[in-house]
């Protein structure tokens, strides 16, 4: 197998194979979570077939068209960052998904959580390999809906609902601007495959010196910083965490929110080397930094704590994309794609501590725990390992691409000059701060300490290996990348590197290398960071006194207020816009219909009516006319339903006679079938009601509709008139066309049919799926009446 | 509506309408008919029975899931539409062959006919189930 049909399977076999797990369900029960760790794993294999060729320094890439003419294709593209992030998603995807099986409960709805896991696996693959800005744009959002579909998971919680709809309104949101943003890249580039960007300086030059860079830059970066919670858009994340734990550990730690971090890293060759860029995204990324690691300290909930260390994370790596000069592009781009591996590892880890903490006790709140490392030794050591690893304790992965940041750091301070030599470096170091505090709170807060008197469950214990055994393996992984850094930096970093610089990259990652700026650095961090820690339940206590004094200085009160607006506006209009009256959205269509003709024809001034009316009518039609010019009469005098409804359906009958005269024997057999059902299901509805019109009409509106109807009827005709004196439209039939083309082209005799399901069979599959659209909303609307009562 | 004129003449006509909606169907692509309209007649017909035998005595021992009928359609329909892609087509291309049958004689096999088979599945399935789900609320 090529590389490209791997990466192609790699992303369609998951949605594929979600698509029949309902069936798999059948067979497998509850045992189905190890289906979807066999489909993410298969994933896993097919990124892995892929990966030698970009280990080499190859890359992939191949496209399929799609909409040729707007420059749209279905490309995939790989190169080192693509494969990277594919091997974090598929693989955190199989941990993921294997230990759900131990964690959700048996009478959980399994499918709909396994399909949504694999839905979304699938987009986010397919993210990281598009080759072009639309077909990313289209996984982007998906990945946002997998993940609002997977916050919301329990629908009956409000808090998830809440959480979702946040996540959703906030990522969903941002993907737009960034629509925009690759928009008016495609504006100024003229194309939207990323490759060609990437490979032609000129393009980027131009780009470079066009007035609407930074427009562009921002677009693109609201985009990336929403959907990884940076800056403003970061209370979406904590908010997420009423998902499942596993869901958290996979997207909202590993994963997705990493799709912004990927954007940057995508988009870095294309616009870094600037002053825009460096203030834009390493601003932000330092200012979220330390405000996501301050607020952490006030959390009481472990994922609390976990969601601000993540954003803090995602931070340092965004603030590690950031650091460029004209010069020297690519300052911290080794150091910020090594931390992002890194995260991937311990986050996870930690985030399967937590589910399993949180499994064992029935509690997340660490106010409630403590001592538990005599009852839960494993999970100590998991936990610790974890948490060390991201405090940057050696010789743990966390730690070197810690000192890389430092060191990332010092060189961009450095060249900048006075003040940033300083400032930059102090802040990177008040950052490591605050991290190494809240991990060193998860480890004491659970683990050490005593044991509460009261609160949690009688016995505790380690779960079982299914839940064990991934956070084991992401142990291992901590481990092993912290002693032996050069099989990441080889496989991982190295390519990955290359494909952002554009340039062979070379990096020597060791855990010892001397007495340097870096391990000075890193010292101070653990000194002040065991003095924060002493105080830390004192600064909770500020924060809280500051949130309850000052409540609106939060970015929540802001949304909070703009959604509640938002809701009650909509909920005014649409109270006034539907008032429920049939008969007045009918009223709003005819006075519609007749502005829309009267303004053309009062500008135009002509004669409304061709002047040589040629009315050969014979006798037979005019007395079909007659007749329907009684029934429709018939239809409105009527006093009750039943006659009413039959006069209706005999003006149709007769509409069928007409069409039989017209020579159009298909629209006849249709229109017959569809009143007879129409006739059947309205009586059977009308039987239910009272049967004799109650409401009274006066003469002022009777005068007024008919007046309306009246002026409706004569633009239709005068329309009619036109149209079929051919007038109006001094354009040929179309009807020749389809006339000459049904035989050879489709071979098909009758004209309509050939029409129907070949000619225009992309129409007919669209109204298919609106009938069925419409049967289930009937279903639906049915079935809510029923709930109410 | 119940009466022993309407029970005598549906049952004599439920399977002629039934074969009559098969033929409409596969006689589409040359005469008029196609599977809207067969779909519309088969539901009438079956519309019809609900009715006059009343929907509860035909459910006990005749209840088809009439949402599968029409999932079936839809998934028919677009597979027919996707097909042409597996072969290196544009999207809806269709396909046309004359095979010849003993008794038959010359036969027409259209893909666009088993597109249309997608479509009288979805319509005898929507309509259907609309109908079941009204009759059947209280």
């Amino acid at each position: 197998m090529d590389s490209f049909t791997a990466i192609t399977l790699a992303v369609f076999l998951p949605f594929i194979l979600a698509g029949i797990l309902p069936a798999i369900e059948k067979l497998l029960k509850e045992k189905i979570g190890w289906y979807a760790s066999a489909v993410a794993f298969m994933s896993l294999l097919l990124v892995a077939q892929a990966a030698p060729e970009i280990i080499h320094g190859g890359t992939i890439q191949k496209s399929i068209e799609w909409l040729p003419s707007m420059g749209i294709n279905l490309s995939f593209y790989a190169d080192g960052l693509s494969i990277m992030f594919g091997f974090i998603v598929s693989g955190i995807g199989v941990i993921i998904m294997s230990y759900s099986n131990g964690y959700m409960s048996k009478k959980e709805d399994l499918p709909r959580y396994y399909q949504q896991l694999l839905f979304f696996m699938g987009s986010m693959l397919g993210m990281v390999f598009s080759a072009n800005t639309i077909q990313l744009f289209i996984f982007w959002e998906l990945t946002s809906i997998t993940s609002f579909m997977l916050i919301g998971y329990w629908r009956n919680r409000p808090m998830s609902v809440y959480g979702a709809t946040k996540s959703l309104l906030i990522t969903a949101a941002g993907g737009l601007f960034m629509l925009a943003g690759f928009l008016v890249l495609h504006a100024i580039t003229g194309t939207f495959d990323i490759p060609t960007i990437l490979q032609n300086e000129s393009i980027r030059d131009i780009l470079h010196s066009h007035e609407l860079f930074i427009l562009t830059l921002v677009l693109i970066f609201i985009g990336a910083a929403s959907k990884s919670a940076q800056g403003p858009f970061y209370i979406w994340l904590p908010n997420a965490m009423e998902a499942p734990t596993p869901v958290s550990a996979f997207l909202h730690s590993a994963t997705m929110v990493k799709a912004g971090i990927y954007l940057i890293a995508r988009i870095h060759p294309i616009f870094s080397g600037t002053d825009a860029w460096f203030f834009l995204v390493s601003g932000v990324g330092i200012f979220t930094m330390l405000l996501a690691g301050f607020l952490a300290f006030r959390q009481t909930d472990i994922k609390g704590i976990l969601a601000y260390s993540t954003i803090s994370q995602l931070a340092y790596i965004m603030t590690m994309y950031g650091y460029t000069t004209h010069h020297e592009p690519g300052i911290g781009v080794a150091a910020a794609t090594f931390h992002l591996l890194n995260h991937a590892t311990f986050k996870a880890c930690l985030f399967l501590v937590a589910g399993i903490v949180a499994h064992e006790t029935a509690t997340r709140d660490i106010t409630k725990m403590g001592g538990l490392r005599k009852e839960m030794p494993i999970t100590f050591i998991v936990a610790t390992i974890g948490a060390l690893s991201m405090a940057g304790i050696p010789p743990l992965n966390g730690f070197l691409s810690k000192e890389m940041f430092y060191e990332a750091s010092v060189e961009m301070g450095s060249l900048l000059g006075s003040p940033y030599n300083i400032l930059i470096p102090a802040l990177a170091v008040l950052g490591g701060v605050f991290t190494f505090a809240y991990s060193i709170k998860l480890i004491d807060g659970i683990f050490l300490g005593k044991r509460p008197s009261k609160g949690l469950p009688e016995h505790i214990h380690d779960p079982s290996m299914v839940m064990l055994a991934p956070a084991i393996f992401l142990v291992g992984l901590i481990v092993l990348f912290g002693l032996v850094p050069s099989i990441p930096v080889h496989n991982f970093i190295e390519p990955t590197v290359s494909g952002i610089l554009l340039q062979e990259a070379h990096l020597h990652i060791k855990l010892w290398h001397g007495f340097t700026a870096p391990l000075f650095m890193t010292i101070v961090t653990f000194i002040l960071g065991i003095l924060t820690y002493t105080q830390y339940s004192r600064i909770a206590e500020w924060q809280n006194k500051f949130n309850a004094r000052f409540p609106w200085i939060s970015v929540n009160y802001y949304y909070d207020a703009a959604v509640d607006n938002a809701k009650n506006v909509t909920s005014k209009f649409s109270n006034r816009m539907q008032p429920g009256p049939i008969k007045t959205y009918m009223l709003a269509l005819l006075l519609l219909t007749i502005t829309m003709f009267a303004i053309p024809a009062i500008l135009l001034a002509s004669s409304l009516l061709p002047s040589d009316l040629n009315f050969d009518i014979p006798l037979y039609e005019i007395i079909i006319y007659l007749f329907m010019i009684i029934a429709a009469l018939g239809a409105a005098m009527l006093p009750r339903y039943v006659p009413a409804i039959i006069s209706i359906s005999g003006l149709g009958y007769l509409v069928a006679l007409l069409f039989i005269y017209l020579q159009a024997p298909d629209l006849a057999l249709t229109q017959v079938l569809v009143e007879t059902l129409s006739t059947i299901i309205f009586l059977l509805a009308i039987v239910k009601i009272p049967q004799k019109f109650k409401e009274h009409i006066t003469k002022a509106t009777l005068t007024k509709d008919l007046l309306i109807s009246a002026t409706v009827a004569s633009i239709v005709f005068i329309l009619l008139i036109n149209a079929t004196q051919g007038i109006v439209p001094p354009f040929e039939s179309l009807s020749h066309y389809f006339i000459e083309n049904s035989l050879p082209l489709a071979g098909g005799h009758n004209i309509v049919n050939v029409i129907i399901v070949d000619f225009r069979g992309y129409d007919t599959l669209g109204e298919i799926a609106v009938l069925c659209l419409a049967a289930l909303g009937v279903y639906n609307l049915i079935q809510s009446r029923s709930d109410d009562e | 509506m119940t009466t022993l004129i309407t029970k005598t003449i549906t049952k004599i006509c439920l399977p002629l309408v039934i074969l009559f909606s098969i033929s409409l169907l596969l006689a589409g692509h040359n005469n008029p008919g196609g599977g809207f309209i067969g779909g519309v007649m088969f539901a009438s017909v079956i519309a019809l029975t609900y009715v006059v035998y009343g929907l509860d005595y035909i459910k006990s021992f005749f209840d088809p899931d009439w949402g599968n009928w029409f999932g079936f359609g839809l998934l028919l329909a677009s597979v027919t539409a996707f097909a042409a892609i597996a072969f290196s087509h544009n999207f809806f291309r269709s396909a046309v062959e004359f095979i010849h049958l003993p008794f038959f004689g010359e036969v027409e096999l259209v893909s666009a006919g088993l597109f249309d088979i997608g479509v009288y599945f979805v319509v005898i399935g929507g309509l259907l189930f609309i109908f079941k789900n009204v009759g059947d609320d209280r």
